[in-house]
């Protein structure tokens, strides 16, 4: 894939083809148009005064020399947000849960350092920023919680008293359990993995340009969001207009990566002092904010067991696992497909899972690519290699062993998810293949300067797309899962598709249009994409859960088939030939059989927009509208392997190679495909090496919250990644795709991990946390040792 | 009321006489005072790289530049790169390498491997990553952009 | 994440930007790069009432020039122009080879020796660079000019001996022993060291060290020498025993950090491990 060439101009594009894309020309000329970059005449800047401690109740708060300042023109405390709004709905929430009071600022306690209190509206956000200052306010410190499991002691202060009587906020058990398994079983091998809290990092932060017209009754709302739609459903309810009064535009949208998913507090925020003020009211979240103010991700601590024979052959897989929800609500809470995809792409017929979600004194959690998969992934593969060494038989044979292979798909796992179809063990062979897996086993794992070489094995599958409306509805989801979307010709032949998929990197706009073009037969170039603003798309779901490319297609697919349709019967009455000789090429609709006899699209689209020239029975007008809701997920899949060099003194490790399998179906567009798996891969990378929002447990302060002190990885950061993939279409899919997005992020830590104690594997090594970093390698390695001068 | 301070600074060739705050810094006066929003803010602490402009040809961090300190400098930002409708060379090797997917880090890309370019250097693939590792991109996995880069320093 | 608010104030020279210091006694900054104090003042950690923007010294502190057999390096000099002179590559060679660790690109465009001497952050290279060769620090005050030398400049986490009114000009190397390693240690590119030596010796004839000087950066509050080690090896043949002894020793000069980046009891594992391979790289001409 590393040499794909670009798509040559003027050959036609349609589902495979590796064209440029369409989103590249404005962000390339600095032309983009990020929320930050909606400049409205008069606007006023916001800013927003947030807790400095983990837990601590607003004793006393007086803005009055803030309201004294130059320049200011609004302030908004709690009791205000309390009057005049109702609670945030979460799109997502956890089920079997109570209601916490999730309101824009908080009235009374604040649970988490970042939570707000306060908002100012004022002329710059330099004086916004002064006023804050200015505000005088008397905390009471409250004790508070940072551990996730400590938060669960019996001792530990409880968050919310009012609703809870301890901070577990919910359990979730599923699964057929596994007694008779775990008692017929050989070797049982198990361990508490703890997976650190990461978060997403777009590049651009969050914004929100709110403009209230109370003579239209018209809230316009520019938001950095991947869900205009479900914004517009959340903030309508929040301030209690109509949804018709509400118009959300998300145009470039710099990063998601699920972080940018549903109505946040300072949306609300913006819109209140708007409505008081009838001015426009912009926030640009800082970074600094932005590490306290956006969710965070990941944190969980897996209770994982794998009980086998002593062939290895694996009888039960279990999970129990705390998940961090943080002090509050997000929209969507912690990630729930660890539930779904503990235990990964093997033949287990027994089992059980258990999530626990548990309230501590941090920012909230919510969704990120990955969503719950590359946790327990983690703990799964960490436990496969643990497992060939009880039994003693090699990983790479272990897993071959106990893969699902083709012919056993579709296989529906223990937590009722159907994997559609695929081929496994290739994957995991090709892995194996391209490291030299047997000559490595040959060769031993001691260098001669005294480092050690390890090669470390991760197989997963992904759930891509969604399942079903019933099952988000069975969750008290408050959203369905179908994709709408609009084209429209126009009259210089070309087409406008409206989506409410917002551009956030994905290539949307580009996959999207080379689906219609297809079917439809236009050119590629001539289909204008119209993406993300709610007062011009049909109701959407909105671009995350790796869903896009699977939901849309479907949508555009049948919206251009209608769309072409009507287009060959006008142009077959204007050429006074039969529909079914005629075919869409381009700019022209022709003769199947003699190109010679065409009629070009701009005009068939005019005929058809005046309504003259067109026969009798046709309505006027060309336009097509269709929905589309996906039957079931389609499941990604593959291996990873990693080849590793360590110091055993230091604890210092390369990254020498990294070999990633997988399969995405049937690719749309190979660019954007590599495109996707390369960058999810960096971000896999960063949180299983380097990334890490640790508190102090002492003082629950946030202690790497900035962008200093977070390890994203940088471009000398990341080793050359070695791509490889098989294409098998997923029967359940248009076109037979699978969502492409998250993959990546799934197997590096358990791979990087594996690799490490294969290296080491005379000490007997055993890394069971993230991030893996040279001082946790150091004390793994001094752990083994310790144990072995035990023993 | 808060002194300013005249400016004469020259941007992508046009001059602007400017009364700037001293505590506004580059970016912002580039975004909010000349409408030039391709140069992007991100951290604020000169680490991301979002706001990498070109200040009498030297790629510098936006953030970290007081707009007074512009007064008498010429600089470049991403919007001066294209000349009328013709993309530049390196832009049309970011968009065939697709070096960009969200585009918010792409300007900051665009200007340091702009003074790259310009430099004459003929770089590794490591000396690139070097290079360009003032600007974080969450996108790509840097692929892309490094590919960009190394067609545009080879002659590509 | 917008500054407080603050007077801007050019200075014209070395004796206004002393007089500036002066008037405004503790409440003024002086800007030079910018790299460290811009992100300071923009996350409101200092609230300067003015900043004194010495940029416009070039003249007079922008040279990197022959004193003597010395070095002078003003304080305006940018990472980059340490990078470009051919003069800094044959006679501070190490200096040099270091600066290429100092943040980025952009960074090192713009960034000053004198303004991450006077920083003084306990990770900064050019510090750890100037312990390694003792250099000395120029200041220019009310009172006139004094030389500080680089042991006595450093006091503590962004402590120097500089006093509120004086400005730091030039940072002088003298003839330092030719041969040099050095070592540094991130959680990531570009970040601040969990650990950065570097070691420097002159080789004689008959087989020993001499002018032994091991600097230590990130295992302490201040960057330091590692003054018993280097003792330990000074005129006299290394051995690998020696070497290992000796390497132990780094750690009666430093008392590292626990923080984030790496725990206290993980430094101190580092030190004699990475003391050790770079005393080694240097007997046996290796990296």
């Amino acid at each position: 894939m590393a040499d794909t060439l670009p798509h040559v101009a003027g050959a036609p594009v349609g589902v495979g083809t590796p064209v440029t894309r369409k989103e590249d020309d404005r962000l390339l000329r600095g032309d983009g148009r990020f929320t930050d970059d909606v400049r409205p005449a008069d606007a006023l800047h916001m800013a927003v005064g947030r807790c400095p401690f983990p837990h601590a109740r607003i004793a006393h708060l007086d803005t009055s020399a803030a309201e004294r300042l130059d320049g200011v023109r609004h302030i908004l405390v709690g009791a205000d947000v309390v009057a005049a709004t109702s609670v945030i709905s979460p799109l997502r929430p956890t089920p079997g849960t109570p209601d916490l009071p999730y309101y824009a600022l908080a009235p009374e306690v604040c649970v988490y350092e970042g939570h707000a209190f306060v908002s100012v509206a004022a002329t710059s956000r330099h004086i916004a920023e002064d006023a804050i200052d200015l505000v005088e306010v008397e905390w009471e410190p409250l004790p508070h919680v940072t551990d996730t499991l400590a938060a669960l002691a019996p001792e530990a202060t409880v968050l919310h008293p009012a609703q809870l009587d301890s901070n577990l906020l919910s359990t979730n058990p599923m699964g057929p359990g596994a007694d008779a398994e775990l008692a017929a079983a050989d070797v049982i091998v198990e361990d508490v993995f703890r997976v650190n809290r990461v978060t997403g990092l777009p590049m651009e932060p969050r914004a929100v340009v709110a403009e209230w017209r109370p003579g239209a009754r018209r809230l316009t709302v520019h938001c950095a969001t991947q869900v205009p739609h479900l914004v517009r459903m959340q903030l309508a309810e929040t301030l209690h207009l109509d949804e018709g009064e509400v118009r959300v535009i998300a145009s470039d949208v710099g990063g998601g990566y699920g972080l940018k998913l549903g109505a946040y507090p300072e949306d609300v925020l913006a819109c209140l002092h708007s409505m008081r003020l009838v001015r426009p009211v912009k926030w640009a979240e800082d970074r600094q904010e932005h590490f306290r103010a956006t969710t965070h991700a990941r944190e969980s601590v897996h209770r994982f067991r794998i009980a086998a024979t002593q062939t290895g052959r694996i009888l039960a897989i279990t999970d129990t696992y705390a998940a961090d929800l943080g002090g509050q609500y997000s929209s969507f809470g912690p990630a729930q497909l660890s539930s779904y995809t503990y235990p990964g792409p093997y033949r287990v017929t027994a089992g059980h899972v258990e999530r626990q979600v548990v309230v501590t004194n941090k920012t909230p959690i919510g969704a990120y690519r990955g969503y719950g998969q590359p946790e327990v992934n983690f703990a799964r593969e960490r436990l496969m290699d643990r497992l060939a060494r009880e039994v003693g038989i090699d990983p790479l044979e272990v897993r071959l062993m106990n893969l699902l292979t083709p012919e056993e798909l579709p296989f529906t796992n223990l937590s009722g998810a159907i994997y559609d179809s695929g081929d496994y063990p290739r994957c995991l062979r090709m892995a194996a293949d391209a490291v030299d897996y047997s000559g490595h086993r040959v060769r031993g794992t001691v260098r001669p300067d005294g480092r050690r070489t390890g090669i470390g094995f991760s197989s997963f599958i992904e759930r891509t797309g969604y399942p079903s409306a019933k099952f988000l509805a069975d969750r008290r989801s408050r959203y369905g899962t179908h994709e709408s979307l609009t084209l429209r010709a126009n009259r210089t032949g070309g087409i406008d598709l409206f989506t409410g998929v917002s551009t956030m990197g994905q290539g949307s706009e580009t996959t999207i249009a080379q689906v219609c073009a297809q079917v439809h037969g236009v050119d590629f170039a001539r289909i204008t994409v119209h993406a993300g603003d709610t007062g011009a798309s049909p109701l959407n779901t909105g671009g995350f859960s790796s869903r896009t490319m699977i939901a849309a297609a479907g949508a555009v697919r049948i919206a251009a088939s209608e769309l072409r349709a009507k287009t060959l019967r006008i142009a077959a009455y204007r050429l006074a030939v039969d529909p079914e000789d005629l075919t869409i090429d381009g700019q022209v609709v022709r003769l199947r059989d003699d190109p010679a006899c065409a009629i070009s699209l701009a005009e068939v689209h005019e005929a058809a927009i005046f309504g003259r020239g067109i026969p009798d029975e046709e309505d006027p007008g060309l336009e097509a509208t269709a929905h589309y809701e996906p039957p079931a997920a389609a499941f990604a899949f593959g291996s990873a392997a990693a080849v590793v060099t360590v110091d055993p003194e230091t604890g210092d490790f390369d990254v020498d190679r990294f070999v990633f399998v997988h399969d995405s179906g049937t690719v749309v567009n190979p660019l954007i495909v590599e495109g996707q798996v390369r960058g999810a891969l960096a971000q896999g990378f960063g949180a299983a090496l380097g990334e890490e929002l640790r508190y102090d447990r002492d003082t629950g302060q946030l202690v790497s919250g900035s962008m200093l002190d977070y390890f994203a990885p940088t471009a000398a950061d990341l080793p050359e990644w070695e791509l490889l993939h098989t294409e098998v279409a997923s029967p359940v899919t248009p076109f037979g795709v699978r969502g492409v997005g998250e993959t990546g992020t799934i197997p590096p830590a358990a791979a990087i991990a594996n690799a490490i104690c294969d290296a080491l594997s005379d000490m007997n090594l055993d890394i069971t946390s993230l991030p893996i970093t040279p001082e946790s390698v150091w004390r793994a390695i001094a752990a083994a040792s310790a144990g072995e001068g035990m023993s | 009321m808060i002194e300013t301070v005249p400016i004469l600074v020259t941007v992508n060739g046009t001059r602007h006489v400017l009364d700037v705050e001293p505590r506004m810094h580059a970016a912002d006066l580039l975004r909010g005072m000349l409408g030039l929003t391709g140069t992007h803010v991100g951290c604020e602490q000169g680490v991301c790289g979002m706001c990498t402009i070109l200040l009498d040809g030297t790629a510098v961090k936006g953030c970290l530049l007081l707009a007074p300190q512009l007064d008498g400098c010429e600089v470049e930002t991403v919007e001066g790169l294209a000349t009328g409708e013709e993309l530049a060379p390196l832009q049309r090797a970011f968009k065939e390498a697709h070096a960009l997917q969200c585009g918010f880090c792409t300007p900051g890309f665009l200007m340091a491997a702009t003074a790259l370019e310009r430099s004459g250097r003929r770089l590794t693939r490591e000396e690139i990553r070097e290079e360009l590792s003032g600007v974080l991109c969450r996108c790509t996995g840097y692929e892309g952009i490094v590919r960009a880069v190394e067609r545009r320093l080879t002659g590509g | 994440m917008k500054p407080a608010p603050f007077e801007y104030v050019k200075a014209v020279s070395v004796a206004d930007a002393v007089a500036l210091l002066t008037e405004h006694r503790g409440d003024a900054r002086l800007l030079a790069g910018g790299q460290s104090l811009v992100p300071m003042l923009n996350m409101r950690l200092l609230r300067p009432s003015v900043v004194i923007d010495v940029n416009g010294l070039a003249d007079a502190l922008g040279e990197i020039a022959l004193q003597g057999d010395a070095v002078a390096v003003g304080a305006l000099v940018r990472y980059a122009e340490i990078e470009r002179s051919s003069l800094v590559a044959e006679r501070v060679p190490l200096l040099r080879h270091v600066v290429a660790y100092i943040g980025d690109r952009q960074v090192r465009n713009r960034g000053t020796v004198g303004g991450a001497v006077a920083h003084a952050d306990p990770t900064g290279e050019i510090a750890l660079v100037t312990l390694a060769l003792g250099a000395i620090m120029r200041a220019e005050g009310p009172d006139g000019v004094r030389d500080i030398h680089a042991e006595a400049f450093f006091l503590g986490p962004y402590t120097t001996a500089l006093a509120p009114d004086e400005m730091l000009t030039h940072v002088i190397f003298p003839p330092a022993a030719p041969a040099f390693r050095f070592f540094e240690r991130g959680r990531k590119h570009n970040d601040f060291a969990v650990l950065s030596l570097a070691v420097v010796g002159r080789p004689e004839p008959d087989g020993t060290w001499r002018d032994i000087r091991i600097a230590l950066g990130g295992v302490h509050d201040r960057p330091v020498l590692a003054a018993a080690a280097a003792r330990a090896l000074e005129g006299r043949r290394w051995d690998d025993a020696l070497v290992r002894d000796a390497a132990l020793l780094a750690l009666e000069d430093c008392d590292p950090p626990d923080d984030f980046r790496a725990s206290a009891e993980y430094r101190r594992h580092l030190v004699p491990v990475h003391v050790r391979r770079m005393l080694s790289a240097l007997a046996g001409g290796h990296e």
